[in-house]
């Protein structure tokens, strides 16, 4: 049989997520031939996300504000409880020669618009070197005997097998990549938020991350108002559907029409409507297989108290690109056992305190009494936001 | 433990946002999803644990067992057409 020529690469990356992205940026920078697709065609579109992240997590990663992808500055935090009571961290207060709004002070984090920093990200791993195909869906992948593999995709309709010594999956929460491998890697039904949002017209914010604990507002999760930009906010909350019978829509309405932000919120009008799970569950024990490992909401690398993934997802990215850059380059064999060093490398890193945030957050809910495991919950998250955090840089 | 009743999920295209969270949750193998982003809904589920119906944030996952579908064989058969295609 007349066998086509196969495109040979380094590493192959599914999905150009955050995750994806910045894996294959990185290893394209350090010099590997990398392959990226994605099964879109405008990524981060259907929006699944908030879009709050640090200004930490950008520099860290070299990704100058642009505003190309941000809608708003975000300059601290308000936690509130369930009847309205407040721990207000605005960082402007907190540390005023360091962030503001004037000259020379700066932002504490951003509200991103992610289909353009998705594409940001995409386009800067484009300039790096890395070849990028878009409505392309991968479809699974086979280890051959020469120790690299075979990755069988769909691009416009039209099968295409390529080689590469390692797949990364980077397809983020509905990830296929690791079930391929056998992996077990869906998300308890208690350990994933079932979430729903709205951006909104007429209610007003102030440059802070608003956080609703409650359980009669969010049972598991809790609910946010986010400064969206041009005047907009985004009111959103996250369930847990074993500790309730309603859905997210459902407590979505009531916070709306019978919070203590009743009055703040009776002009709105709904721009948008958008939503997804997050996972608050502990990081994959296993990320890697033979010719494969899993980075970002596909490992689970999502922070367990706050939900945010974005940050994990960018530094799982520079963890995995530098890893398997330096890997293939000493000209190792990507097995399962070899890649094991990725994992190790990652919890070093970020995953040891991502278990660490995992077992408080169970502690939390394990407790029965409702108003105690509020209390709860409204204190971790009033400390977690506070300057002298031990978690400030997840 | 006791056997669940396969059943053939319906999905309301209408509501669905496309977010996946359905498949987050659904400890079938890979590739039980649809071209939407949601669990598959041209074959028959035999795990039937309803994680998936339970996750949606806008309850849109309804189904049917198997066993209503008796004799609308030629339904599921067809169904099966189309995810090979
Ligand atoms: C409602 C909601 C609000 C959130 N808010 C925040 C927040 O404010 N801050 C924060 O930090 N995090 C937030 N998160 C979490 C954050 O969105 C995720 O953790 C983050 O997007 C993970 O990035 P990723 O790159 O791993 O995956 P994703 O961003 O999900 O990217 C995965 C990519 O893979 C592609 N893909 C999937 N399967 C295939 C395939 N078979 N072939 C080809 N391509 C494929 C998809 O098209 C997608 O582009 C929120 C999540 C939700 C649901
Ligand atoms: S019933 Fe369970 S196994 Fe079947 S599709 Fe839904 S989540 Fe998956
Ligand atoms: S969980 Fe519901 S809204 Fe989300 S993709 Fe599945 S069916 Fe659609």
């Amino acid at each position: 049989m007349h066998k086509t020529h196969i495109p040979v690469f380094d590493i192959v990356v599914i999905g150009s997520g955050p995750a994806g992205a910045t894996t294959a940026r990185i290893a394209a920078q350090k010099g590997l031939k990398v392959l990226l697709v994605d099964k879109r065609q405008e990524l981060g579109a259907p929006i699944q996300c908030s879009g709050a992240v640090s200004r930490h997590a950008l520099e860290e990663l070299g990704i100058t504000p642009s505003e190309e992808f941000i809608h708003e500055d975000i300059y601290g935090f308000s936690i509130y409880n369930q009847q309205g009571d407040k721990t207000e961290i605005d960082y402007q207060r907190i540390k005023p020669d360091e962030y503001g709004k004037g000259e020379g002070k700066k932002p504490l984090g951003y509200v991103v618009d992610r289909r353009r920093f998705d594409r940001y990200l995409m386009a800067q791993a484009e300039r790096a070197g890395t070849e990028v195909w878009l409505k392309t869906e991968g479809l699974g992948y086979q280890p051959l005997e020469d120790g690299t593999c075979e990755v069988h995709l769909r691009r416009f309709n039209q099968e295409i097998t390529v080689k590469s010594k390692v797949l990364v999956g980077a397809d983020g929460l509905q990830s296929q990549v690791g079930k391929w491998a056998g992996l077990r890697t869906h998300i308890k039904l208690s350990e994933l938020a079932s979430c729903l949002q709205f951006i909104v017209d007429k209610v007003e914010t102030d440059g802070l991350l608003e956080i609703v604990t409650g359980h009669q507002w969010a049972p598991g999760g809790y609910a946010w108002v986010f400064p969206k930009g041009h005047g907009y906010a985004e009111i959103g909350l996250g369930v847990i559907r074993t500790m309730t019978d309603q859905n997210a829509q459902w407590y979505l309405d009531q916070f709306i029409q019978k919070s203590f932000f009743k009055e703040r919120f009776k002009d709105c009008r709904i721009l948008e409507i958008q939503g997804g799970g997050v996972p608050l569950a502990h990081p994959l024990k296993k990320q890697y297989a033979d010719n494969l490992i899993l980075v970002g909401d596909a490992a689970r690398h999502v922070n367990p108290i706050t939900g945010g993934g974005i940050h994990t997802a960018l530094s799982g990215g520079r963890i995995a690109g530098t890893f398997l850059s330096s890997f293939l380059k000493n000209g190792k064999k990507p097995t399962a056992k070899n890649l094991k060093g990725y994992q190790d490398q990652w919890l070093e890193e970020l995953g040891n305190k991502m278990w660490k945030l995992y077992d408080e957050k169970t502690n939390i809910f394990r407790t029965k009494d409702i108003a105690r495991q509020d209390e709860q919950l409204y204190n971790t998250m009033s400390s977690y936001f506070s300057p002298d955090s031990e978690y400030k840089k997840i | 433990m006791q056997k669940r009743e396969p059943v053939i999920f319906q999905i309301g295209w209408n509501a669905c946002i496309n977010c996946g969270a359905c498949v987050a949750v659904c400890p079938q193998g890979a590739g039980f999803i649809s071209a939407f982003d949601t669990i598959a809904v041209n074959r028959p589920c035999d795990i039937a644990c309803m994680m998936c119906e339970d996750i949606c944030p806008v309850t849109t996952i309804s189904h049917q067992h198997l066993s209503e579908l008796n004799g609308k064989k030629e339904v599921i058969e067809w169904l099966q057409a189309q995810h090979t295609k």
